[in-house]
């Protein structure tokens, strides 16, 4: 079906009342200019080079009985040959890089940190601040980094 | 905004172009921003959704294939993040408690100073009136009524993509909850 331009009859009271709840829309719940700002400036992340890890698995996205309550949030990306499996609790980001190796993560966000992996490929993070995510992998000359996520 | 613009202001972006970016942005903020606000999630959680949705955006830009369907990607990504938001927070906080569509009048805008000046009154108060009928409706009607108000007006493919619900649904759906908000107004004397 094709929908793109929808007939819009202005004599139609259906499309009119449509418009003056956009109107209304408009004046009551606009989108936050500050908010508004923050996608304008998102464009500078189009030139990151790395390769994009993909999201394979979020716990999120299973059935309520894998999740449970309380569980960990486990995510797991591939980009590269590399494995990324995250797990975050209540702000706390425990992490594995696969396969173990050296490397430095640095965390994307509203605060940006930077950590080192252990040999074997672990990290550990405290404090993550809520809000978007994205993780960036250095490890042996290449650069993976997370989809941007809420959590 | 129609596909033509979007798909030429996409091939900008991607060229280097910040004005095109912008451009984009400003287009189809308020569809996503929209999508957002169907989904009941709370003024917090909605604004990080909305920065998780161009953040992604940003980042796939020169990943997508259809840039036409650019308003589509950005309501499909809203969508699949506003539920994942809510089963986080179910899971948190069984009795959570969304603030749902409940906004009027918190934060001032230019246009509302605007309206609110005297020779303004009568409006302003028949956009209370609109708005606050809109409240009283069941969700699903405030669901779809919230996507549809987005402006530029969203297209049944961008409807679809941000509310998982088929195309040739949209329009039986929507007659009828336009219907149900024009006798709703109608009891309050209002035309």
């Amino acid at each position: 079906m094709n929908d793109e331009h929808r007939a819009r009859d202005p004599v139609n009271d259906e499309d009119a009342l449509e418009d003056m709840l956009r109107h209304a829309a408009g004046i009551i719940d606009p989108v936050p200019a500050h908010l508004l700002q923050t996608a304008v400036e998102a464009y500078a992340l189009n030139t990151l080079d790395a390769e994009l890890a993909e999201l394979t698995f979020d716990s999120l996205d299973q059935s309520a009985a894998v999740r449970g309550a309380g569980q960990p949030r486990m995510l797991t990306f591939l980009g590269h040959g590399l494995t990324l499996d995250l797990e975050i609790t209540a702000g706390r980001l425990v992490g594995q890089l696969i396969p173990p190796q050296t490397a430095e993560i640095e965390i994307l966000g509203s605060r940006q940190i930077t950590i080192t992996t252990d040999t074997l490929g672990r990290f550990t993070c405290e404090h993550v601040a809520t809000g978007p995510f994205s993780l960036s992998c250095k490890a042996d000359g290449v650069v993976i980094t997370t989809e941007w996520l809420t959590v | 905004m129609d596909r033509d613009s979007i798909g030429k202001l996409f091939q900008a972006a991607v060229g280097g172009d910040a004005a095109a970016w912008k451009a984009l942005v400003e287009g189809l903020s308020p569809l996503v921003w929209s999508v957002v606000r169907a989904h009941g999630l709370t003024e917090a959680d909605g604004q990080e959704v909305y920065q998780t949705t161009w953040f992604r955006f940003a980042q796939h830009l020169r990943r997508i294939r259809e840039p036409e369907k650019a308003g589509s990607w950005l309501a499909s990504t809203a969508r699949h993040e506003c539920l994942k938001v809510i089963k986080a927070t179910r899971r948190l906080a069984p009795t959570d408690d969304p603030e749902v569509l409940d906004r009027a009048g918190d934060d001032r805008t230019p246009e509302q100073s605007v309206i609110d000046a005297e020779e303004a009154a009568a409006e302003a108060e028949r956009v209370r009136q609109v708005w606050s009928a809109f409240q009283e409706l069941g969700e699903n009607c405030k669901r779809l009524l919230r996507v549809l108000m987005a402006s530029p007006p969203p297209s049944y493919q961008e409807v679809s993509a941000a509310l998982g619900i088929a195309v040739g649904s949209i329009g039986p759906i929507r007659q009828r909850c336009l219907r149900r908000l024009r006798a709703h107004l109608a009891e309050q004397g209002i035309r």
